[in-house]
């Protein structure tokens, strides 16, 4: 593990509210390395999604550091190459960390197409031939190509999803969020989301899931972090942690969850 | 033997038939140019009241660069002088009397602004219908402005963090995703302000406007007759906004039937 390239380092992230009387993050250090499939678990209000969140600052920390592709992006500026102060552009960073919520978060007044057009145009800069060819192929590679032209209305829980993770992916990020993408569908429709999500892992990409899909996290991560009331209890490798519990919060988790 | 409403009465008002058509021009183009104004203005102060500028940022961070989370430094790096200024004007135009301020823009700016005495139409007296057009949309832009800031505030948060998340700036959020989406809730809110104003703006007569109730006025001047010229006031005011209000509750169903997500 250690010979492999480091992708984001979290060092003591803290997330206080109230003058520290609510502590949604206390202290969570974790290395995020390229190719890491990480499955975060844990009970509800633990801060898993807090955490999550914070990668791509949706939530602004009190406190640590993040350092993505060099570059700590809880502050507001940082020094560049030249030793010159400069602006922290968010906008910029938040490109390469796609992110996949628990409600889709599709676009509904958009065709699919449009959903997936639209970063890579106004952002990236792409023109509209390019970014719906590769639009179009990456629905293709979800099974959604025929539903180029609808609206969000018109797919189900699961084929919604499937979009909203292209259309991150459409944006050619280098490490991918999901924020629990499975626990709003109907039980029927969380195969498909996850083996979109294996297949992504399978494919080499740096993946960091919340989830409550404790198969996925067990047989698809290389990694689980175990979270409870804002720190990071526990980490290692999934199938030993799940075999061989040794944090007594993990132990009472898992007796409850599986 | 007096009747609340004597039918005679009726006959001798006919000849200001004219007077009431007049009326009833002015209020309407009143209403209109002052929704105009009255939307522009409010999406400014709605603009405003959202934006996040906030010139003493730079104190609410500690010499590690984080955030403070509290104290006085922390409020004053939260102090946004566009929000403040929007608020401020908010709420006083909802908390004072469109009377008042009518008279204050009247008797208090228009006195020191020359206007050009000039008629519209050969019967609308610019030096007062302008005013009145001024005092009416300043009024409204207020309320309009809370319409469009609840109306943007009323889509989903998480629109906000996916358009985010994609590298989408604020200002690409707010064009692309967030105004489309926000100004189908906000339409028939407008809609419904022009109907309100048709109403309200029967105080201008008091600025000398030549509308509606002027026309009242000038006939019970001219007659001395006062009921019946009000009911035919209050005729025409039910006949200008009860299609209309029925129009948009029409149109507003129509538009929220592809509404669920």
């Amino acid at each position: 593990m250690a010979t492999r390239d480091s992708m984001i380092q979290v060092t003591d992230l803290k997330k206080h509210y109230k003058g520290g009387a609510i502590k949604a993050l206390d202290g969570v250090t974790v290395d995020i390395n390229k190719g890491d499939v990480i499955a975060v678990i844990g009970p509800s209000g633990s801060g898993k999604s807090t955490f999550l969140r914070s990668l791509n600052l949706l939530e602004e920390p009190t406190g640590g550091s993040i350092i993505f592709k060099g570059i700590d992006i809880t502050r507001k500026k940082y020094k560049n190459a030249e030793g010159k102060t400069v602006k922290l552009n968010i906008d910029e960073l938040r490109q390469k960390m796609g992110m996949v919520f628990q409600h889709f978060n599709l676009f509904p007044h958009m065709t699919i197409l449009d959903n997936m057009t639209l970063a890579p145009m106004k952002v990236k800069g792409l023109s509209k031939d390019e970014a719906e060819k590769k639009a179009l192929d990456l629905l293709d590679r979800v099974g959604l190509k025929d539903r180029a032209d609808a609206y969000p209305i018109q797919l189900s829980g699961g084929q919604k999803q499937r979009v909203a993770i292209v259309r991150a992916l459409a944006m050619e990020p280098e490490v991918m969020l999901f924020d629990e993408p499975t626990s709003a569908l109907d039980p029927e429709m969380v195969g498909e989301v996850l083996d979109v999500m294996k297949e992504l892992a399978e494919e080499g990409m740096t993946m960091v899931v919340v989830t409550h899909e404790m198969g996925f996290a067990r047989e698809v991560g290389n990694r689980l972090l175990f979270m409870a009331d804002g720190r990071l209890l526990e980490q290692g490798d999934p199938k030993e942690l799940f075999d061989n519990p040794q944090n007594p919060r993990l132990q009472d988790f898992l007796s409850k969850v599986l | 033997m007096d009747h609340f409403i004597q039918l005679e009465n009726f006959p001798k008002i006919a000849p200001y038939a004219e007077l009431f058509w007049q009326g009833t021009l002015v209020t309407v183009l009143l209403a209109l140019f002052t929704v105009i104004i009255g939307f522009c203005l409010a999406l400014i102060l709605a603009l405003m009241r959202m934006s996040n500028i906030r010139p003493f940022r730079a104190l609410g961070l500690d010499s590690d660069g984080h955030p403070r989370e509290q104290g006085f430094l922390a409020l004053l790096s939260r102090f946004n002088p566009l929000s403040f200024i929007a608020t401020a004007y908010v709420e006083i135009i909802r908390s004072t009397p469109a009377l008042v301020q009518i008279f204050i823009i009247y008797y208090g700016v228009f006195s020191i602004v020359d206007l050009p005495s000039f008629q519209l139409f050969g019967f609308i007296r610019f030096d007062r219908f302008f005013p009145g057009v001024v005092a009416l949309g300043m009024n409204s832009g207020a309320y309009l402005c809370e319409i469009i800031r609840s109306g943007i505030q009323s889509i989903d948060s998480g629109q906000t963090e996916a358009a985010r998340s994609l590298g989408l700036s604020q200002g690409q959020n707010l064009r692309y995703i967030i105004l489309p989406q926000a100004i189908k809730n906000i339409l028939p809110a407008i809609a419904n302000e022009f109907v309100v104003i048709i109403k309200e703006s029967a105080v201008t007569y008091t600025i000398g406007v030549q509308d509606i109730m002027s026309a009242v006025n000038a006939v019970r001047g001219a007659s001395f007759i006062i009921v019946e010229p009000l009911l035919v006031a209050t005729a025409i005011y039910f006949c200008l906004c009860f299609p209309t209000s029925k129009a948009i509750a029409y149109v507003e169903r129509r538009m929220s039937r592809g509404d669920k997500r």
